[in-house]
């Protein structure tokens, strides 16, 4: 069906999309502005955070200090903080004016040498930024604490020691650089490309069709001897180079965000991913972008076919994007997603994509995915060039 | 040539329902001739020329463009016609050598076939200074010129003008009818639609009064004032279009 007409409209589209500077801000220079300046961003906030907490002054309430003599020597070595002797746990902090407050049981040592289970507790509210920052402080006391009330329980049973020998039992994250990158890849990419065709899509199936529409030059398109099909298809083709772009676009602003800008930032170095994807890995993510984007182009562009207004079509279309954030929003908190969730459009091909870059690809999911969007293509194909041919439509008021 | 028997079309409204925009019209149009369609906004001139075009199917009724049934054969009629509205605007992205590129290459013509068109058109219409320069940064001028070259460019048989004159200063309306002279001298078939008598009068071999969707009266200038005994076109229009509303 790609006749020399469809081509035509397919060249002029593309034409009029690169001399568009919405689109080509779209496409081209918003994945390598927004990309590295979230990573600014988020780097700024952390370090403006770091830099903050440092310096901030908490005052944390303490219950049954008398119990424990040595903590009061061990809070006023914590830079900060500020001691304040409680005589019971307050209804509000707020009221009671501290930030945090350290609860020791009454009797605690009386507890430990019956044998007893003995539990100090550490209240504070992680919604509250000077809390957070009181419990980071106190949490270096936590270990010395735990460890003097053992010491404790043993003298109790006789032992005659002042330090129990340092005993450590802990989980150990041992994931290779390029592994977490490849990890945090497979959670970020998939949602990126769905959002990222979508944005690059949308101001080129609108303007390629609501705009003849509103520029008054759809009439003397439809008087050409092209068919209406051969017209839809050149404007599809020329949406699902724009989607494809785009996609391709996000994930090289994101790959030079990662791999050129915060190498060239030291400060932002631990925080930096290696996002080093193969080329068999490349190839597999386009080819199931493919039928996605023919999707997403096809109904943005059937949505254009029925958008009175530029104003409507690109309402319609927004609410494409936002299904588009959706669905690929769906596809990150999902480890073992149920085979359901492949046959649903988008969301099926950021799980798929997952798989790709995690190499745990099954096949029966790949199949499902890549059939279920491809025949959802065509369909929405085909309604774009009833649309497209139903002047009821082209010419509705 | 044109052939129009018993042409209806009606839209579904919702609040009025069914709504005949033009209702049984007949006409013929042979090569080297101009026939006009004359009538006030809303008449249905538009919707006639819009069904000639292809653009929209007839209710019921059928027309032969160059030969072509509308119904049956839309993509030889469209091959076969150039259309021009005045209401029509270009692409602004686009510079003139590459609308009028897309629009011959919509016309199967090869790239060989475009490039020696434009060389062609460029004199007469003085598209030389400014074929490379976008639409958008034309002057209106320019763009009449080059949306005149942009309906003639594949050389069609049947050339359908609606209100091409809308919104033109005099120099741009008298280029447009100039071309229409032109045309015509050139053996082409031409349907023009309009609301303003003094360029019916000035160019149209056989005129059609249209009023809310039917044809009032037909023919040429002479035939249309001995048979209402009005002395101008306008004065014939009146008498039509007036006898029709005072009978709703």
């Amino acid at each position: 069906m790609l006749t020399t007409k469809t081509l035509a409209v397919f060249r002029k589209e593309v034409v009029d999309t690169l001399r568009d500077g919405r689109s080509i801000f779209a496409i081209f220079v918003f994945p390598f502005l927004l990309y590295p300046a979230m990573l600014f961003f988020i780097s700024w906030m952390h370090m403006k955070e770091a830099e903050e907490a440092k310096t901030l002054e908490v005052r944390v309430g303490v219950v049954g200090g008398t119990e424990l003599p040595f903590l009061a020597d061990s809070l006023a070595a914590i830079p900060g903080v500020t001691a304040v002797p409680l005589d019971a746990v307050p209804a509000s902090m707020d009221s009671a004016g501290v930030n945090a407050v350290l609860v020791v049981p009454a009797g605690i040592h009386q507890m430990i040498a019956r044998g007893d289970s003995a539990r100090v507790e550490l209240l504070y509210k992680e919604a509250d930024n000077k809390s957070s920052a009181a419990e980071a402080r106190l949490e270096r006391i936590l270990e010395p604490l735990r460890l003097a009330l053992t010491v404790s329980w043993a003298q109790s049973h006789g032992a005659h020691i002042d330090t129990p020998p340092r005993l450590v039992v802990e989980s150990k994250d041992v994931s290779l650089k390029s592994e977490m990158g490849r990890f945090i890849a497979a959670l970020i990419i998939p949602y990126l490309l769905m959002v990222m065709m979508a944005a690059g899509s949308m101001q080129t199936a609108i303007d390629a069709t609501t705009g003849e529409k509103e520029r008054s030059t759809l009439e003397t398109l439809l008087a050409t001897s092209a068919s209406r099909a051969e017209l839809l298809l050149g404007k599809c083709s020329a949406v699902i180079a724009a989607a494809v772009t785009g996609a391709v676009t996000g994930i090289t602003g994101l790959w030079f965000t990662f791999a050129v800008v915060a190498k060239a930032f030291p400060a932002m170095g631990s925080r930096t991913l290696d996002l080093s994807i193969g080329p068999q890995t490349l190839i597999l993510l386009f080819l199931t972008l493919l039928p996605t984007a023919i999707f997403l182009s096809a109904v943005l562009v059937a949505i254009g076919c029925f958008a009175r207004s530029m104003r409507e079509g690109q309402t319609y279309a927004s609410y494409v994007y936002m299904a588009a954030i959706f669905l690929g929003l769906g596809s990150l908190g999902q480890q073992t997603p149920a085979m359901s969730r492949f046959y649903i459009p988008l969301l099926n091909t950021a799980l798929l994509q997952r798989e790709i870059l995690t190499n745990s690809v099954q096949t029966a999911h790949a199949v499902a995915a890549v059939g279920v969007t491809t025949a959802a293509a065509a369909l929405m194909l085909t309604i774009a060039v009833r649309l497209f041919s139903n002047e009821s439509v082209l010419f509705r008021n | 040539m044109i052939e129009v028997q018993k042409l209806v079309k009606t839209f579904h409204d919702r609040k009025r329902g069914e709504v005949a925009a033009v209702q049984d019209v007949s006409f013929v149009c042979p090569p080297g001739k101009v026939f006009g369609l004359l009538g006030r906004n809303g008449a249905g001139k538009t919707t006639t020329l819009r069904m000639l075009a292809t653009i929209l199917v007839p209710t019921s009724g059928t027309a032969k463009v160059a030969g072509h049934d509308i119904v049956d054969r839309p993509a030889d009629v469209r091959r076969s016609i150039g259309y021009l509205s005045g209401e029509t605007k270009l692409y602004d992205r686009l510079t003139g050598r590459e609308l009028l590129g897309y629009f011959g290459a919509l016309a199967s013509m090869s790239s060989g076939a475009i490039a020696a068109r434009i060389n062609e058109l460029s004199a007469p219409f003085g598209l030389g200074d400014f074929l490379d320069k976008r639409v958008g940064k034309m002057s209106t001028g320019m763009k009449q010129r080059l949306s005149i070259a942009r309906v003639i460019f594949h050389d069609p048989q049947v050339l359908i003008f609606d209100e091409p004159t809308a919104g033109l200063d005099v120099i741009g309306a008298r280029a447009v009818l100039t071309l229409i002279q032109d045309l015509k001298k050139r053996g082409r078939t031409v349907i023009f639609s309009t609301h303003i008598m003094t360029e019916a009068e000035r160019i149209c071999d056989e005129i059609a009064i249209i009023e809310q969707g039917r044809i009032l009266a037909q023919g040429t200038m002479e035939s249309l004032r001995q048979k209402s005994h009005q002395n101008s076109l306008e004065d014939v229009f009146v008498e039509l279009v007036g006898s029709v509303n005072a009978d709703h």
